[in-house]
């Protein structure tokens, strides 16, 4: 551009004009003026592929930054998880980022514990030091003593591998807050890790199960994955019926609502089978050849074996012959006699239990009408067009696209057998593994270790250690913490003898997220040295930390982390968008220095050989023993031992790098080679009737053993023995605004919903006398102590949840970060754990009976 | 100079030590308006009661232009009266007609005022209006039409109907004798001058009548011409804004010349056959009015959608009854005493100023309903109802502006002749 | 010349209120001051109950009240369809915003540092971000926004927030002047949200408008809206708004 002397003159004579003006007129004034200055230099734009740190599944995330600051945090385009998009609490933590009430500098606690922290700001070496020396000092006495928790882990194989392998720590973890219960059922039943979801593609006809579609996640993904394929599903011609005491979670994304009864799906589940059965809607096939359904079971319960093999009644030949004999035409019904003894295959077993188990009983039980059962079981039985098939990737496969979505429902006191009973619903339906049908785990048709391991669990003698592994108390353990918190305040009555030295709370706040709040308190106080890796100053670390090591958020390098959609595979990377704020640190860094603090990072079974194992480099890429790397140089070779030749650079550049699709041959078990990975899917669960009668050996009081029954079987769950006056259930639930109890503090967040609320439906209120937007008083019962535990909060209106229950939301409940302060209680106050409010899982229930009152 | 100076009619000049604690009073309440309003341009409007409408569920809109609505309705019963006065030739109310004019030009001064506090830039509401002025805005016809048209005419018209005043006061020699020279004009009184000041009066008159018309229908078009907002959208806002503006304006006229009365011994000249004058025109407008309002309940509850419906039931039943329905009784009130003074043929200065009184407390009151309730009760979305309390700083800046015109007017009478001089005082004059 | 439309499927909107964050961080909103709202609403009794979602931007009708109101021209209509506001001409008497039947207009009630979220005047936050921010208020603030667009080339990108005047949803201009959709409509996780050129038959909205019925919010106030929505209905008289964001500035 030809600048004359004229336009000059003029351009700095406005520019001069506006600088003098801003400078000497009063800011009212300055309004007058237009502003628009061209910058002095372009501003340097550059965009940061990096992935959430938020939530669950770490969605690819694209960091525009201007000038090397981040002005804003889009959806990865190229992600299969998110494509190109974000949820709300992904695009607000840019907030989080820059809260100026990180913790920002290492803090050593200054009075004692189980009130308010104060602390002194100390240096990274000094509160390294300190917290190396105790590790020292503890592992010298027995390194299980050493107690490490987390709760999001977003570098599994730094953390809860190779920091605890290295340092022999006792590892507690938040699954059996999550999903765990269905886990362990799935594992159990058809050895698949995972909840339970559809084959989104071809699925036509789902039971939405207490999914929670338009506010949280779902099997194994969070929350925009799901939803995603949903809405597809349903422009597809997809039916959903929702089975959930609260409409709110299925938005208008269903064509059926069952408003059932909180805590009796295993009802409704068994119910369903009943009438599949009567229906004559049954996959005989799959049953015969896939599950242990033909099994001949013994009048004690146990299968009869001949030679330790499993036996089948032939049909054919009419005799007892072993379950893999060439040609058996095993049958599913009727009794037979083998040596004189009664037997019938396990098909007949369950049919015979399952025939009290009417619509009209669980009708009941459930509180919905009798007709919404059967008209879900015909429709369930014509949707799955048992004997169908279809071709996917050249393979001709069984087409059953009917299929159940049930996640966090499975923590309920009869999480385990319920999520068992729905497998069986898809088991008799023969949708396990077929297109359109169930699925499991989104990675694929792979079995897990716990397959097996489940079936062969040895209870021992005591001592116990805290979680109560192989106890007779729960067998099955998916490692509860609230139930740690019990044991720790009592641990001559669970046979416990070891009392933990030291914590390290890595990304978890138990005092506020995990349930029996009173009973987390408590126990916290008996840890006698605690440390807490955290961004903000958690609850925990303001009561009870003794060390706070301030972790960087999004501004690190993390990972690998899985971007599998079930359909596409790919792995992503967390970049850092910019340096790490304040004097945080990225976890990784803290993890590398503090084992060589403690002397655990170097050497054989040392924390680098085990990060090698863990992230399973393969030569030349694995990281010499003796040499403290930098997380960047990890990463760079951990990507080059995966194949991919710029190393790290390639996830700088590109954020993730997509596999390609997943082959029908991994993604549906029938294609799997052998198909369902050779496994018989446990119809019947003989090892729980094993476990019984081990418990009841031990002398394992009924509560523990009675859910361990081969076939889920239905009892009213402990809370329905709470007086009459406590009427309504409690139900809580998850709410698309934030994440776990660490956002409820970020501003851009809590604007849209500031405060904890009580969902109650208007005619419950009414009789009460309380008005919308009310205060009311939560008063929960503990039906086995008598014990109440109340919180205050206010009444929120919807015609959207059963008269008879009410739901909280978690997600509030915090008190240390200022931005967090009077928005109410946590649901967790009024929840219960122990006997009578945990699974035959040790999984936390999330049920309790209430009475609600005008405050 | 030797010349006797002699007291001005109408204690014009003379200020008593309870005029002063008045005129100290009224200086601390501008004081505290003023120091209201630097708050206000400090923090932004946040310190108002109003918010946005929809998700905050606020009017946008509140006691500013309430009170502003309400001031220019104040000035219709100046200019009204004296152009009527002038036109029907009524020579009964000739004695008001300037208390009139006064109460007009006050009235529209702080109107002008009520806006600035009321915009977010008021700076650039000066300098942008005039130089971006869309006249397609009906708040366009507000500020040209209502302040400056408006003002300017009656101005203009005050000029001219005081000069013979001026020129007597001139004749006196004072420290303001400067003033009425300025304003007399080189008017001596002169038959021809008479004449051509008649004459010029009457067609002012006949002009500024048509312009009060559209000057309030205009205001009523800044609401009515809203389709956006249930309660406004109507085409009897423009008239209804010009009944009840003279319904205030008469109102407020009619206690400024009781108290005049009193305070300047001016029993004379205003008698009780000018409060008989002023008492019927006020009643013919209060019917005028509360039939307007008939017309309107009818419409809005017999067969109203259902936007129009939510809003009338706020005002009717919901949070607005308590301002509704004192209002309505206020007017009714009103009607009923003068229309049985009417009657009766038995009227009392004090029982019309009372009237006075209650229209212009139901005025304020109704004025508050058109502007507040189609916002916060409104909404053609389904967002939720929301509430408007005005804060501190809105009740200090109004009680500002009243002070500053109440104080405008008491200077005014200090510096004037509030009532046109009477022809006798006129002969004195010119010996 | 575009014509430019939004187009809303309410068959896929989940209510999530991303679209909302997304718009704010976009274009630095202050607390309280949604140019994106979503309503979550519930029709009916149990168990009847519906429930479902509406976002709301900015209509920018073709016969726009608030435009003719504006009585200094700040509030305009541009040729391709968006209507603006230019923050350097308002003069904040929100007539514009009583004008409006959709309640889409925000007035800056506040002082912009006091407003983003946090009180940026108080010195200790600030001082502590200062290093990683270089003082931007809020921190995440976006350069684009102070610039002026259009032929026209007036500021109407949402600006500084500036205290006392009104301001709401551009459609992104900034955005879409770059070729860039509106950031709401970029984020959407259930790509229930369509920006496009409705002279363009090929474009998305085009053949969303032509294969599917839709609606437009408030037809009978003639306002002709360019936002379309497919699928559900129009709220009415039954409908009840759930968990409302009562924010306030």
């Amino acid at each position: 551009m030809k600048v004359t002397r004229r336009t000059f003159v003029k351009g700095s004579a406005a520019v001069g004009g506006t600088l003098v003006a801003s400078r000497f007129l009063p800011s009212g004034f300055q309004t007058l003026l237009k502003t628009e200055a061209a910058p002095a230099a372009a501003p340097q734009e550059e965009w940061v592929p990096t992935t959430c740190w938020i939530g669950k599944q770490d969605c690819g995330i694209l960091a525009r930054r201007i000038n090397g600051r981040v002005v804003k945090l889009e959806g990865h385009p190229g992600n299969p998880l998110n494509v190109g998009t974000l949820c709300p609490k992904g695009v607000a933590q840019i907030m989080a980022i820059y809260d100026p009430h990180r913790v920002r500098t290492p803090l050593i606690r200054t009075n004692a514990k189980g009130v308010s922290g104060q602390w002194r700001r100390a240096s990274w070496d000094e509160a390294l030091t300190l917290v190396a020396g105790k590790i020292k000092e503890v592992r010298a006495k027995d390194p299980k003593l050493l107690v490490w928790q987390k709760g999001r882990s977003k570098g599994k194989a730094f953390y809860d591998e190779a920091f605890v392998k290295a340092s022999g720590a006792t590892k507690l973890h938040h699954g059996a807050f999550c999903s765990d219960a269905g886990y362990r059922a799935s594992e159990y039943t058809i050895g698949m890790s995972g909840v339970l979801h559809p084959d989104f593609r071809h699925v036509r006809y789902l039971l939405a199960w207490g999914w929670n579609i338009t506010n949280a996640g779902g099997n194994q993904l969070c929350w925009i994955t799901w939803p995603q394929q949903l809405s597809a599903a349903r422009e597809r011609g997809l039916k959903v019926v929702a089975i959930d005491p609260r409409l709110r979670g299925a938005g208008p994304f269903t064509d059926d609502w069952i408003p059932i009864r909180p805590g009796t799906d295993l009802a409704f589940a068994l119910a369903l089978c009943h009438r599949l059965i009567a229906q004559n809607t049954i996959d005989r096939e799959y049953l015969r050849r896939y599950t242990n359904a033909p099994f001949l079971v013994q009048a004690d319960g146990t299968f009869l074996r001949i030679d330790g093999k499993e036996q089948v009644w032939d049909e054919q030949r009419g005799v007892a012959r072993p379950y893999d004999a060439v040609a058996v035409r095993p049958a599913l019904e009727g009794t037979f006699t083998v040596s004189g003894a009664p037997v019938r295959p396990a098909f007949q077993a369950f049919k015979d239990h399952v025939s009290p188990y009417t619509p009209e009983w669980a009708a009941q039980v459930c509180g919905i009408p009798a007709d919404a059962i059967t008209r879900v079981a015909r429709e369930l039985g014509e949707e799955a067009r048992i004997g169908s098939t279809t071709v996917i990737d050249g393979v001709t496969l069984p087409y059953r696209p009917v299929a159940i979505m049930a996640y966090h429902m499975a923590q309920q006191e009869l999480g385990f057998q319920a999520v068992r009973a729905m497998l069986t619903v898809m088991m008799l339906l023969g949708a396990v593994g077929a297109v359109g049908g169930q699925r499991i785990d989104v990675g694929g048709w792979a079995i897990h270790e716990n397959f097996e391991k489940l079936d062969r669990i040895k209870i021992t003698d005591p001592p116990y250690n805290i979680y109560l592994k192989d106890s007779p108390y729960f067998p099955i353990n998916s490692n509860n913490s609230s139930l740690v918190a019990r044991v720790m305040l009592n641990p001559d009555k669970y046979g416990v003898q070891d009392r933990p030295e030291m914590l390290i709370v890595h990304m978890a706040n138990p005092m506020v997220s995990f349930a029996s709040q009173p009973d987390l308190i408590e126990s916290y106080k008996k840890f006698p040295f605690v440390v807490v890796i955290d961004p903000w100053l958690s609850e925990t670390a303001d009561f009870f930390a003794d060390v706070v090591l301030p972790a960087a958020t999004i501004e690190k390098y993390e990972g690998p982390s899985k971007a599998s959609d079930q359909y596409l595979d790919g792995v992503a990377l967390r970049v850092p968008p910019m340096q790490p704020l304040f004097q945080s640190r990225g976890d990784i860094d803290i993890y590398l220095d503090l084992c060589e603090k403690a002397g655990l990072l170097y050497g054989r079974g040392g924390y680098l050989d085990h990060l090698n194992a863990a992230l399973k480099l393969k030569a030349p890429h694995r990281l010499p023993l003796d040499r403290k790397p930098t997380v960047r140089e990890i990463f760079d070779r951990w990507a080059k031992s995966e194949g991919i030749a710029e190393g790290v650079a390639y996830f700088e550049k590109h954020g993730v790098k997509v596999k390609g699709p997943i082959p029908a041959a991994k993604a549906y078990g029938y294609a799997a080679d052998p198909p369902f990975g050779g496994v018989r899917h446990r119809f019947y669960g003989e090892a729980l009737l094993r476990y019984q009668a081990e418990m009841r050996a031990r002398g394992a009081a009924e509560i523990y053993w009675r859910d361990y029954t081969p076939f889920p079987t239905w009892r009213a769950p402990t809370m329905t023995a709470s007086p009459a006056e406590y009427d309504l259930y409690l139900i809580t639930y998850k709410m698309i605004e934030f994440k776990q109890s660490r956002s409820s503090f970020i501003p851009l967040l809590n604007e849209l919903a500031p405060r904890q609320r009580l969902d109650i439906n208007p005619r419950t209120a009414r009789e009460r006398g309380i008005a919308d937007g009310e205060e009311v008083w939560v008063e929960s019962h503990h039906a086995l102590t008598g014990e109440t535990r109340k919180v205050r909060v206010r009444a929120h209106y919807t015609q959207a949840i059963r008269p008879d229950t009410v739901g909280l939301p978690h997600h509030y409940g915090l008190w240390s970060h200022p931005g967090a302060k009077g928005q109410g209680p946590t649901a967790n106050a009024l929840l219960f754990t122990g006997e009578g409010y945990v699974a035959n899982t040790a999984d936390q229930s999330f049920h309790v009976k209430v009475r609600v009152f005008k405050a | 100079m030797a010349m006797r100076v002699e007291p001005l009619p109408y204690r014009v000049g003379q200020i008593s030590t309870g005029t002063l604690l008045l005129i100290v009073v009224l200086l601390g309440v501008v004081a505290q308006g003023l120091y209201a309003f630097s708050r206000q341009l400090t923090e932004g409007l946040v310190v108002t009661g109003m918010r946005d409408i929809g998700t905050m569920g606020g009017p946008a809109w509140g006691l500013y232009i309430a009170f502003d609505i309400y001031f220019v309705g104040v000035s219709f019963a100046g200019i009204t009266t004296a152009a009527l006065v002038r036109l029907l030739n009524l020579h009964a109310l000739r004695a008001v007609s300037r208390l009139a004019e006064v109460l007009t030009i006050i009235a529209l001064i702080l109107a002008a005022f009520s806006v600035l506090p009321d915009l977010g830039q008021p700076l650039r509401g000066v300098v942008h209006l005039l130089k971006y002025a869309r006249p397609q805005s009906p708040f366009f016809g507000t500020f040209t039409m209502v302040i400056a048209g408006y003002l300017f005419a009656s101005l203009v018209y005050f000029f001219l109907d005081g000069r013979r005043d001026a020129a007597i006061c001139a004749a006196r020699a004072g420290r303001l004798q400067w003033f009425y020279r300025l304003w007399a004009a080189g008017y001596r009184d002169t038959p021809a001058e008479r004449e051509r000041h008649r004459r010029v009066g009457f067609w002012l008159s006949l002009a500024i009548l048509p312009m009060l018309v559209i000057a309030h229908s205009t205001l009523g078009f800044v609401f009515g011409l809203q389709v956006g907002r249930p309660g406004w959208f109507s085409a009897l806002q423009a008239p209804a804004f010009v009944i009840m503006a003279g319904v205030s304006g008469v109102g407020l006229l009619i206690i400024i010349a009781a108290i005049v009365r009193t305070t300047l011994e001016a029993q004379d000249r205003l008698t009780p056959e000018v409060f008989r004058w002023l008492a019927n025109f006020l009643m013919v407008l209060t019917a005028a009015y509360i039939y307007f309002m008939l017309v309107d309940w009818l419409t809005a509850t017999y067969a109203a959608p259902l936007h129009e419906s939510r809003v009338t039931s706020a005002l009717l039943f919901g949070p607005y009854a308590r301002i509704y329905w004192p209002s309505v009784a206020a007017l009714v009130a009103a009607f009923y005493l003068l229309l049985r003074q009417f009657l009766t043929g038995r009227y009392s200065i004090a029982v019309t100023v009372l009237c006075g009184a209650l229209v212009n407390v139901a005025a304020v009151g109704k004025r508050l309903l058109i502007v507040v309730p189609s916002q916060t009760h409104g909404a053609m979305l389904p967002y939720p109802s929301g509430t408007y309390t005005p804060t501190w700083v809105e009740y200090s800046i109004i009680g500002g502006l009243i002070a500053l015109g109440t104080l405008l007017y008491i200077v005014f009478t200090k510096v004037f002749p509030v009532i046109e001089l009477p022809e006798a005082r006129q002969e004195m004059g010119h010996r | 010349m575009a014509r430019y439309a939004m187009v809303i499927d309410l068959d896929r909107c989940t209510g999530c209120r991303a679209c909302m964050e997304a718009c704010k961080v976009e274009n630095n909103t202050p607390r309280a001051n949604f140019w994106m709202y979503v309503f979550r609403f519930e029709e009916g009794e149990y168990p009847n109950t519906r429930v479902w979602f509406m976002p709301r931007p900015c209509m920018h009708c073709d016969n726009a009240p608030c435009v003719k109101v504006c009585p200094v021209g700040a509030r305009y209509k541009r040729p391709d369809g968006l209507v603006a506001t230019d923050f350097d001409r308002c003069i904040g008497c929100r007539y514009c915003e009583v004008a409006c039947p959709y309640g889409v207009n925000y007035f800056n009630w506040k002082r912009p540092e006091r407003n983003q979220y946090l009180d940026w005047t108080d010195a200790e936050a600030a001082a502590v971000l200062a290093p990683y921010t270089n003082g931007a208020v809020p921190p995440y603030k976006n350069p684009d926004l102070e610039r002026a667009y259009g032929p026209e080339r007036r500021r109407i990108a949402g600006g500084g927030h500036l205290k006392g005047v009104i301001e709401k949803c551009t459609f992104c201009v900034h955005r879409v002047e770059r070729g860039l959709q509106p950031a709401c409509v970029a984020n959407c996780p259930l790509f229930a949200l369509h920006f496009g050129d409705l002279d363009d038959p090929h474009s998305q909205v085009s053949q969303l408008l032509r294969r599917r019925s839709h609606f437009r919010l408030l037809e009978e106030a003639s306002t002709e809206p360019r936002v379309y929505y497919l699928g559900g209905k129009p709220p009415g008289s039954d409908t009840r708004q759930i968990e409302t964001i009562r924010a306030r500035a």
